[in-house]
């Protein structure tokens, strides 16, 4: 039973992006959305935090890769949630690294991401801080106020939780279900659907 | 729970500024984003090489904002927030110390100090949505990991690390010479890539 937000409150492009007006996207031209994503009112991307160092420096022609921030499909990032790109010293000199999202990551409400990878499959919870070049495969449950540190590995099909965080369990037999956000999607938007219960 | 909706579009841009504008002093070096948000009624001091990212908010009404040389501070962080504890709030008088940072400080995303003569040493880190009471005294080169809360009063010695929800250990591995260095390198990058406009707040 969700009240209709009021109208235009979202702004849906071709690829069925749906991104809130009231959402903090800073550097627009690095941010890339695989489609079907859904940013909802005061989520804060930061696309200005692109990578100073190229990593073939010769390569003339080609035009440089200056994503800052890759977000595959089905993705959701709720209200207040922040992603920025990792950055740190590399041969003597401070770049900043793209942030990868893979599709169907939900990044809960509060949640700050400065991880390097984030693979498919991943529900963040609310108040998670994820350390800077993080790795994060397939299929992870991060539950509410974890804390990442730092370059963390965290393996598929791993329930992760605490401040640092620790792997506490697995994934269930059967349990990927609970992963998809396609029915997610669809509650939010200028159109929205109730949720199927 | 049925409110009217309103069909009034919503402004894309930021929210005018609440509050009056502060009396700042800058150093002509340092990186200021133009969504930085500065209130307040006491003076804000900036010093050399800061860097402040968009949507940090500085407050200045309970008291005055002192930033030392080459601190970032990160987006979405309070300083001189008005507490709930321990914090004066609106009012003070005139040359009442709000919060005073050192030199080398990073303040992460999320993180918030409380006003009320917060003293800050130099080289600290202040982790993502961390929390630091008015009065506080944090040394100098301490980690305060994400979601730490510092006690409004507080008093943490030099070279401390607080983690994994209040315990405490001390710094021993002598990087804090290195950690500076790579504050510099990073305030070199931060430099060019946000437009810093410290004009809108003068």
């Amino acid at each position: 039973m969700s009240r209709r937000p009021p109208r235009g409150e979202y702004i849906e492009t071709d690829t069925g992006n749906k991104v809130a007006r009231k959402a903090t996207l800073v550097g627009t031209q690095n941010i890339m959305l695989g489609g079907k994503t859904v940013i909802m009112p005061e989520a804060m991307i930061r696309g200005d935090l692109v990578r100073t160092l190229q990593p073939s420096p010769s390569s003339s022609g080609a035009a440089p890769n200056n994503t800052a921030v890759a977000i595959g499909r089905y993705c959701f990032l709720s209200r207040g949630c922040c992603l920025r790109p990792p950055g740190r010293l590399y041969k003597g000199l401070f770049t900043y690294m793209p942030l990868r999202l893979g599709d169907h990551v939900f990044v809960g409400p509060g949640s700050v991401v400065q991880a390097a990878t984030v693979g498919n499959y991943v529900h963040i919870g609310a108040k998670v801080a994820i350390g800077e070049f993080a790795i994060i495969k397939d299929y992870v449950r991060i539950l509410d106020d974890t804390v990442v540190p730092p370059n963390m590995v965290i393996p598929s099909f791993s329930i992760v939780a605490g401040q640092p965080a620790r792997v506490i369990g697995e994934v269930p037999e059967g349990g990927h279900e609970a992963f998809e956000l396609r029915e997610l999607y669809k509650t939010v938007g200028n159109n929205p659907q109730p949720a199927p219960v | 729970m049925a409110a009217p909706s309103s069909s009034k579009r919503h402004s894309i841009l930021p929210p005018a500024q609440a509050g009056p504008k502060p009396p700042v002093q800058f150093s002509s070096s340092i990186t200021i984003a133009d969504s930085a948000i500065l209130i307040g009624t006491h003076p804000i001091t900036i010093s050399t090489e800061s860097v402040i990212h968009p949507r940090a908010q500085l407050n200045s009404l309970g008291g005055r904002i002192t930033i030392g040389r080459r601190c970032i501070v990160h987006e979405r962080s309070t300083v001189g927030a008005v507490g709930t504890e321990g914090g004066r709030g609106a009012g003070g008088t005139a040359e009442q110390s709000g919060v005073t940072l050192g030199d080398y400080v990073t303040v992460e995303v999320g993180a918030s100090i409380e006003t009320g003569d917060t003293v800050v040493g130099e080289g600290t880190n202040i982790g993502v949505g961390s929390k630091i009471g008015g009065g506080a005294v944090v040394g100098k080169h301490c980690t305060l990991t994400p979601y730490t809360v510092v006690a409004a009063g507080d008093v943490i010695p030099d070279y401390t690390v607080i983690y994994s929800n209040g315990l405490r250990r001390q710094d021993r591995r002598g990087v804090a010479e290195l950690r500076n260095k790579g504050q510099a390198r990073q305030i070199e990058v931060l430099k060019r890539m946000i437009p810093s406009s410290p004009a809108k707040f003068q």
